[in-house]
Order: C-alpha cells, then structure tokens, then sequence
C-alpha cells in the first residue's frame, strides 16, 4: 500500500523558478524513504507540498490516503513534521513543548501524559522532562524536536535535514533513533538529507533530486549496482582549466571506446571511469593512455557511492555541491546552461 | 470549540514566555513610571496655562500614561510571531491541525492580558501619586475595556505587519514611526481646547485619541455617556479591522 503517492507535483515560485517539476513518486508504508539530492534540489519545497505548508503550483498528491489540496486538514491530523530548523520553544521545558502539540492534535490530558513519558523514553531525553529547553545541547533539541512530531502516534512522519548543523557523533546518535523508530513504532519516514552516508544508512529506498527533478528511484544497494563496478578517478597532472579541459578530453575519447567501459563522467577537473573491476582495469588504462602520450598525476579506484550515482545521472558531484549554498539565482543559471 | 481550545493552549504558552523573560516586563512598567514622575514633573506649570482648567498635569496625563502603556507593548506584539517564524516554530504549528486564527489570536489575547496587568499597575501608581478616579471600581473596568480594544486593534496589526515583513528591521522602524506620532496627534499631552486647530482635527481620526479621550472622561469627571459611547464603538471598529488585517495577512503570508 503506498502511503504517499504524487501526480506531477509541481512548485512554481515567482521568476519562474521550478523549484519542483512535475514530480512522480511513491513511499510505501512502513518503509523509510530517503529523498537525496544537493541543497537546493527542491527537497524542502516537496515536504512542505506533501504536508500542506504550501500549494503545489500545478499537480498534487495524496498523502496518507487524502489529497493534500482537498483535504490538508485530514493530511495534517495523520502526519507528523520536523522541520530542517528545531522548531522547540525554547523558553518552555520538553515537557511544555510536547503537551502543547498534543492538545493541538486534540488528544486528552491523560492521553498526553502518558505519551510524554513513552516519548522521553524512546528519544532518551529521560529526566529531562521538566528543564527548560534553552539548557538542553544542539543534539537534545533536535530529539525533543523529532519526539513532538510523534506526540498523536502519525501513520508517517517527515523528517527534513534531521542531522544538518549536529556534530558528527550527535548525528550518529539522531541515526540511531531513527532507526529504532522505524522498527519499534513501525512508521513510515520521509527523510530528505544532502548526506549521502545518512540516505545510505537509513533508507529502504532513496529517490535522488535534482534541480527539481526525480533522476532516480531504488534502494541504496540497486542504485549502486546500478554503477555497474567500480569508479577509477583520473586527475590530470596540470591543474589549469584548459589543460585540465584537454586532459579529460583526450582521456575520453580514448577510453570511452573501449570494450571493459561502461561510461566516463568528467568532474571537478577529474574524470570518473565506470568499469566492472577497479583493479584490473587499472593496468589497462595506464598502458592506453601511456600510448597516447597523455599523463596521469594520480589514479584511484573506489567501490560505488550513491555519489557516483549522482555524478552518474546529473554530471555533478553532491559532495562538491555541499559546500555551496546554493540559490534560486544559482539554479536559474545552471538551468540556462542546459 | 477547537479554535478555542487552540487559542487557549497557546496564549498560556506566549504569557509563560514573557513571564520567563521578565526584563521585557519589567522594562515596558519602569518607561511608564518614568514618564509618570518626569512628565509631570518638566509639564507641571502648563496647568496655570490660561483656558488649561482645574485638574492638575498628573490628573490629566495619568489617564494618558495608561493608554500609552498598552499601545506600545501591543505595537510590539508582532516581534514574537517574527521570533516563530524565524526558529521554524510557526512552520510546525502550521503543519498540525491546530485553527489558523488561533495561531493569531493566541498572541494578542496574551499581549492584552500582560498588558492589561501592566496597565493596572500604572493605574495603581497613578492613584497613590494622587489620582482620583471619579466613577470608581466599575469605572476601571471600562477603562480597561476600552484599553484592551486599542491595544487587540495595535496587536492584530503589529502581527499581520510582522507577517507582512518578515523580518525585524523594518518591523521596529515602523512601529517606531507609527506610535510615537500617535502620541502628538492626539490629546494625550495638551487640553484639546489648546490644541492648534488643525491637530485638533486629526485627532478625530486617531484611535489612540479616543482611548485617551474614555479613559480620562472616566478618571476626571465620571459617565460622560456622549463621549463615552463614541470611544467604545470606534475601539471596537479599531479592532476588527486589525483582526481582520492581522488574519488576512496570516492567510496570505503565512507560507
């Protein structure tokens, strides 16, 4: 049964900027369904479609078996949001925090009480019940957080960026609680996330976004196969443009035609091979390109990342995409360029 | 009944708030008090103005102070909504299935219930300085009747403007330009009978003015019913129009 389902879900926003174009997906229930893509790919825009904040320009989707245009107020009744920024008031105690949003949900004072003390247990925050949420760490926050949109038991939750701005072992800890969720509460989770490691880690199925479209959808383990091998990386010995730019030429045509190949896919002045195996593709690639005179600064071989399911599909890598914050200017431009 | 519910949880969740960051408080009762002892300190030989009659300036400012009090905290009200929408809040509560107006509502039911404790202290203040209030106990809870309508119709504003904005900056420029204005164009500093004639008129078309006009009626000289009943009925209108301006920007703004 799917739990989400949307028909060519569509966000316009002023300067005919389509942050979201003409998306079609489904989530199953129960399952954890990883939306990955870099920051401005139009992942925030399509949570808050599918959770009624805002009116898809064209398109829609029906979301826990009601239509997010006709009827949001049954949508809201049966989700749960966690927003990329910790929406907690941080001047009342966890405790205050929770029982607002379930008198919101309209759930009774005993009901309340005793999903507060549930929810305090499964996020860990135990003893914390009644200290002011200003005392509470970057990490604490975001479990209080995560437990408030939990507090009228939804069939499905959204979590949007839950480990962005959280320290390393903080975001392993929020993974693990996720994790739990999924498999005590029996939940269905919506996750968008630029981490690679955390879509890899956590989703049953991921569908990658890119400028506001869906490139592709399966689990972490097809999408990787789905690379066909391994990825040996090539960087050119000269680091200025043309060179480079000639470099990964020349390298191309060489050895885009070769029968153990799959596809070249050039990069941040580097250019990715795709083979069967890494490592006895190697040998052959430096003797092809040793004949033509072309010289290699470094070669390495990685097994495939949904990195290079994302450099494979969009010509781009996410990892590099993550350092810049990318905006709508950004996207208009790049969009031209195609 | 769920609006209702709605507004209520949240109004106890915004008077907490101000309740925990007690400076606020604090600051909006001192400025009043100052004003209370300066102004009537610098101002005091304006009451031997010829054509300025009996009461003294404390009489006459008094009523001015209180309405003063409750203007420019309800003007303020709109930086908490700022605040929620800022820290992702306003995005959460909108995506439950809590009653949008509530969400307004909530925050200017509770700036008018911290405001209208402030505005009693001020008015207690006043009394031990010396005030009389003519038409007594009864007479107080109109004057925070009407009050409280100035300040619905300032707080509606302050929050659809807030979500109008969306940010600080120009939010406090304006509210700094707005209110201080409102305090000259009125009659709250000088007997309207030595006002030039033009303020004069434009008064009548400032709502501070009323507040200031009912309030003093019912300090000084008791059920002045002509006067009275106008400064109710343009209150009231002050406020549904800035409920209607405050929900209209929540529905509109609020994405």
């Amino acid at each position: 049964m799917s739990i989400i389902r949307t028909q060519a879900l569509t966000k316009v926003f002023p300067g005919d900027v389509r942050a979201v174009d003409s998306v079609r997906f489904e989530v199953e229930a129960g399952e954890i369904f990883g939306f990955l893509g870099p920051n401005g790919a139009g992942k925030t825009t399509t949570i808050k479609m599918l959770n009624t904040l805002i009116q898809p320009t064209s398109g829609t989707a029906e979301v826990v078996g009601f239509d997010i245009r006709r009827e949001p107020a049954e949508v809201r009744k049966r989700i749960g949001y966690v927003g990329q920024d910790v929406g907690v008031d941080e001047y009342g105690t966890g405790r205050e925090n929770l029982s607002l949003y379930g008198h919101l949900y309209r759930l009774d004072s005993k009901t309340i009480r005793d999903r507060v003390k549930e929810l305090f247990e499964l996020v860990d925050l135990v003893g914390y019940e009644d200290k002011i949420v200003s005392t509470y760490s970057g990490g604490m926050r975001k479990r209080l957080d995560i437990a408030m949109g939990l507090i009228h038991r939804p069939d499905l939750i959204f979590l949007d960026e839950p480990t962005v701005g959280l320290d390393p072992q903080t975001r392993a800890h929020i993974w693990d609680y996720i994790r739990s969720l999924a498999k005590t509460v029996g939940i269905t989770i919506f996750l968008t996330t630029h981490y690679m490691e955390e879509a890899d880690q956590l989703s049953d199925r991921i569908a990658i976004i890119d400028l506001g479209r869906i490139v592709t959808v399966g689990t972490p383990a097809d999408l990787k196969q789905s690379i066909h091998g391994d990825v040996v990386i090539l960087t050119p010995r000269s680091a200025k443009e043309e060179e480079c730019k000639e470099f990964i030429d020349c390298t191309s045509a060489v050895l885009s035609g070769q029968p153990f190949v799959h596809g070249v896919q050039a990069t941040n002045g580097q250019l990715a091979v795709f083979v069967d195996d890494g490592e006895t593709a190697v040998p052959g690639i430096i003797r092809l390109l040793s004949s033509e005179g072309i010289e290699v600064a470094t070669i390495s071989v990685s097994r495939p990342t949904l990195d290079d399911v994302f450099l494979k599909y969009t010509g781009r890598s996410i990892r590099a995409e993550e350092g810049k914050a990318t905006t709508y200017a950004d996207v208009i431009r790049k969009r031209s360029r195609r | 009944m769920d609006t209702m519910a709605d507004t209520y949880f949240q109004t106890i969740r915004h008077i907490r708030t101000q309740i925990r960051m007690p400076v606020w408080i604090i600051i909006n009762l001192i400025q009043p008090i100052i004003w209370l002892v300066l102004f009537t300190q610098v101002f005091k030989s304006i009451a031997n103005v010829p054509g300025w009659g009996d009461e003294s300036f404390l009489q006459f400012f008094a009523p001015g102070v209180v309405v003063m009090t409750v203007m420019f905290g309800s003007a303020f009200s709109g930086m908490g909504m700022l605040h929620d929408i800022d820290m992702g809040i306003l995005s959460k509560l909108l995506a439950t299935p809590a009653s949008r107006i509530s969400i307004v509502l909530s925050r200017v039911i509770a700036s008018m219930l911290v405001l209208l404790l402030q505005a009693l202290i001020i008015l207690a203040i006043a009394l031990i300085m010396g005030v009389h209030v003519e038409t007594g106990a009864a007479g107080v809870l109109l004057i925070m009747i009407l009050v409280s309508l100035l300040g619905l119709g300032f707080a509606a504003f302050s929050n659809g403007l807030a979500l109008l904005l969306k940010r600080p900056e120009p939010l406090i420029g304006l509210i700094n330009f707005v209110t201080l204005p409102t305090v000259f164009l009125s009659s709250m500093m000088m007997q309207p009978d030595l006002l030039p004639h033009w303020l004069d008129t434009v008064r009548h078309f400032n709502p501070v003015d009323y507040a200031v006009v009912g309030v003093r009626g019912l300090i000084l000289e008791g059920y002045v019913w002509s006067d009275l009943w106008r400064s109710f009925a343009v209150l009231a209108a002050w406020a549904v129009v800035g409920l209607a301006f405050g929900t209209l920007m929540f529905r509109s703004r609020a994405e």
